[in-house]
């Protein structure tokens, strides 16, 4: 025993073991979250089930199964079901997703294994991605044009699909409409409104100003109705259509096809068209805003704001921590007060991020913003411009939060350059400003790189800072659009972290949320990875050059 | 017995302690350096003539780089430095107060142990004291660059790749890159610290064939702690021992029939 541990074999399983059990935490929650995540995406089977009732009678369940689970007998017939001529210990409970979140009490039942008299899925069943009220499920019986059938049977799925991708093609003509140029006249409107305020303020609003700007903004307002004109002119046709479903009580339910966004016979997929779906699933995932409060759609502003969001804190944490750690390793003298600051640094790193949520609303937004809207904004007081939360001040306090792994990081880099290489550019010349910028610095670039992909991926992933000085649940606008000045940093933004919990933990439907979570944490994990491996790649092209002498 | 290259000491020999003016690069007074509390150099005086290459010998620690770092201030980088005594160019002390350090390197190139090219090109490498002073033109630098290459006796070796990494190039190669770099800013002074303690003979030859040519342009001194380097490059030599200067003669003198009995001990290798 003695000789086996002095021959050191335990600490190779120790260590092992370690490694070993990291490594399958980390795989397990990736594989966990991209499973869960991933296969909301998968078209599922839509059943058609007949359940036996407590009184006798029979009803019948078109829906998605969300979940099974197996509970002991004893507890559901504590709980008041009769399980008379039921023996096993266990009985398996279902979730159903049925939706038709309009027409029944709750979008989701739960169903007992032994209830359930037949179980089908017929390749008719249809279910419909609405703009509102969640998923349709049922079967769908004919297309109405302006109140009249077009289609029944035969030619009944073809038109369906024809006429659905109609009303997708000019309800995204509207939205484009409602969003470029109707946003644009909104913007420009607002403009004007806080123009004629600066004048007035300023003392120099003349007759001729006034009648200037009520001239420019009749002229808006003529553009305004006829653009509302159109948009109105695509709703109408967007509204011709109506589709006729039956659906699980058996009744039959118009469908007006403007809240349409897709149909499919998932019973009726081959393995390749629901791969299909699939991709498209994810893709509509991450390219579409989130409707009916974040609980459906997709998370694409999310997306920007967080990678927004994360760009402008590295442009602004690199140049000052590259200059702060500068001065402390080059010039700042190497005493007792040197090592005091460092030291204060490095324990910055280990501040809760919350502390810099609450100094970031104290001191950025109300302070900062607040002095910055006095001077610059005064014509849009009392609203705030720049004195509330918005996605400038988040990444200014994300900056400093992450500050000190850039300063450590760079100076590490710094203190890595051979003295020969500073002797030699002094030696020809260079005054000591010259050799930091020539050649300390391109080859300390690295080692940056090193801070900046620590700095980010804490960056990305934080949300307890950004929940007081930026994120909000749903924001309007991205903080990039097309009209001047195209950035609007003061703007608010979502964010994937804050998403997640607000998905997972806000929303008035929590069974329809909680494959989103998932998703949607899969997606900032993936996209966390994919900033880190960019930097990464980044960072050893630089190293490839600057590869230093071989001493 | 060490034997004296005859080829290098056909000059006439100078009276090196009334040296004259004209004919001086560098004029050492009473130097001292102190490293915190300990004295590295006691009481330095000697004079430097120009184109002549002077070699500093002597055991290690016996302070020749430090002396050789003082010329062109480079011992300013030490904090715990300190300097008294004075040391003249055309007659202004270099450790004046006003004295731009900067200028006073571009006039006093150096060589250091080891090759320290920049992690540039090669054309990079030997433009990088032209960039500084702020030479854009293209055609001046392509110019230098040829020269300084021709005059470190490189181009040929490295003319088609002028582009390729100076750190692709073998240890002597990069070597008379950093040769080339100082000469490319055309100082008045080379300081070779043990230029040849890193590389392999065959390029310890060729830099030593190469300093006899550059003593033509340029006011070269070198430390070697290698005596029959001193002995095959220097016109004359200086001999430092323990931070003092123990003799300062012609190398001929020197290593034929030396004054001093420290020095006559370290050359024929009782100490050192």
């Amino acid at each position: 025993m003695n000789t086996w541990f002095k021959s050191g074999k335990p600490w190779i399983w120790l260590t092992a073991g370690s490694v070993s059990i990291s490594l399958i935490a980390v795989i397990g929650l990736v594989v966990m979250i991209g499973w869960r995540g991933l296969s909301f995406f998968w078209p599922a089977a839509i059943h058609e089930m007949s359940i036996e009732q407590a009184d006798g009678s029979t009803r019948t369940l078109i829906g998605e199964i969300y979940e099974s689970e197996s509970v002991p007998t004893s507890r559901v017939s504590n709980s008041g079901t009769i399980m008379d001529g039921y023996e096993d210990e266990e009985v398996t409970r279902y979730l159903m997703k049925i939706g038709n979140r309009e027409y029944v009490p709750l979008d989701f039942a739960w169903v007992l294994g032994p209830a359930i008299r037949s179980d089908e899925t017929p390749a008719d069943l249809a279910v419909i991605e609405r703009t509102k009220d969640g998923n349709f499920y049922g079967y769908p019986i004919a297309v109405e044009q302006q109140g009249e059938r077009v289609a029944t049977h035969g030619d009944l799925r073809e038109e369906l699909f024809k006429r659905a991708e109609r009303a997708v093609e000019l309800n995204e003509q509207a939205m484009q409409l409602q969003e470029g140029e109707i946003g644009a006249i909104n913007y420009e409107l607002t403009q004007l409104n806080l123009q004629r305020r600066g004048l007035e303020l300023s003392g120099t609003l003349t007759e001729e100003a006034i009648n200037d700007i009520e001239r420019r903004r009749e002229e808006l307002q003529s553009q305004y109705l006829e653009y509302e004109k159109e948009l109105f002119a695509l709703r109408d046709k967007a509204g011709r259509d109506s589709l006729i479903m039956r659906d699980m009580r058996g009744e039959e339910i118009k469908v007006p096809m403007y809240q349409v966004l897709d149909v499919n016979f998932p019973n009726d997929m081959g393995f390749f068209a629901k791969l299909g779906h699939f991709f498209q699933q994810i893709g509509k995932f991450v390219s579409e805003p989130p409707r009916e409060a974040n609980t459906e759609g997709g998370v694409f502003p999310a997306i920007f704001g967080t990678v927004f969001m994360v760009l402008l804190m590295s442009v602004i944490v690199a140049p000052f921590g590259v200059i702060a750690a500068v001065y402390l390793h080059e010039y700042a003298g190497k005493n007792a007060v040197t090592k005091l600051i460092r030291i204060a640094v490095i324990n910055l790193a280990g501040v809760p991020s919350i502390v810099y949520g609450v100094f970031g609303l104290g001191f950025f937004v109300y302070m900062v913003g607040g002095s910055l809207d006095q001077i610059f904004y005064p014509e849009a007081l009392p609203n705030p411009t720049f004195g509330t939360p918005g996605v400038l001040w988040s990444a200014v306090t994300l900056a400093i939060l992450t500050l000190p792994v850039v300063i450590v990081a760079t100076e590490e880099g710094l203190s890595r350059i051979p003295p020969t290489l500073r002797e030699g550019s002094l030696s020809l010349g260079a005054t000591k400003w010259e050799t930091i910028w020539r050649i300390v610095l391109p080859m300390a670039s690295p080692a940056i790189m090193t801070g900046l992909i620590l700095a980010v991926a804490r960056a990305a992933g934080e949300v307890a800072p950004l929940m007081l000085v930026g994120v909000v649940k749903s924001a309007p606008m991205l903080p990039v659009d097309g009209n001047f000045p195209y950035f609007h940093l003061d703007r608010k933004f979502m964010h994937l972290g804050f998403h997640i919990y607000d998905v997972g933990f806000q929303s008035p439907n929590v069974e329809a949320a909680r494959p989103l979570v998932y998703a949607t944490s899969f997606l900032l994990i993936t996209l966390i990875v994919g900033l880190n491996l960019t930097a990464i790649g980044v960072r050893n092209h630089l190293r490839e050059k600057y590869r230093s002498l071989e001493h | 017995m060490i034997s004296v290259n005859p080829s290098t000491n056909n000059l006439e020999k100078l009276d090196l302690h009334n040296l004259p003016a004209e004919q001086t690069a560098l004029d050492i007074k009473n130097l001292n350096l102190y490293y915190g509390e300990d004295q590295a150099l006691h009481d330095i005086s000697m004079r430097i003539p120009n184109n002549r290459v002077t070699a500093f010998i002597g055991p290690s620690g016996c302070g020749k780089s430090t002396l050789l770092r003082c010329i062109n201030r480079m011992n300013d980088l030490v904090e715990i430095c300190r300097i008294d005594g004075q040391i003249d160019m055309h007659g202004h002390n270099i450790y004046d107060k006003n004295v731009d350090v900067a200028a006073l390197r571009r006039r006093v190139g150096m060589v250091f142990q080891r090759p320290n090219p920049f992690p540039k090109s090669i054309y990079e490498n030997v433009v990088y004291g032209l960039r500084l002073q702020g030479v854009k033109d293209k055609r001046v630098l392509d110019e230098a660059v040829e020269t300084s290459l021709r005059g470190a006796a490189l181009w040929d070796e490295v003319k088609d790749r002028l582009n390729a990494s100076a750190f692709s190039l073998s240890g002597g190669q990069q070597q008379r890159v950093v040769i080339a770099r100082s000469i490319a800013i055309e100082p008045e002074i080379l300081l070779l610290d043990e230029p040849t303690s890193a590389l392999d003979p065959i390029s310890t030859l060729t830099i030593e064939e190469l300093i006899t040519e550059l003593k033509e342009k340029y006011t070269v001194v070198i430390v070697t702690h290698n005596m029959q380097q001193a002995a095959r490059v220097s016109d004359q030599t200086a001999f430092l021992y323990m931070g003092k200067l123990i003799e300062y003669a012609d190398t001929d003198t020197l290593f034929t029939t030396p004054s001093e009995k420290q020095t006559e001990d370290y050359i024929t290798g009782r100490y050192g």
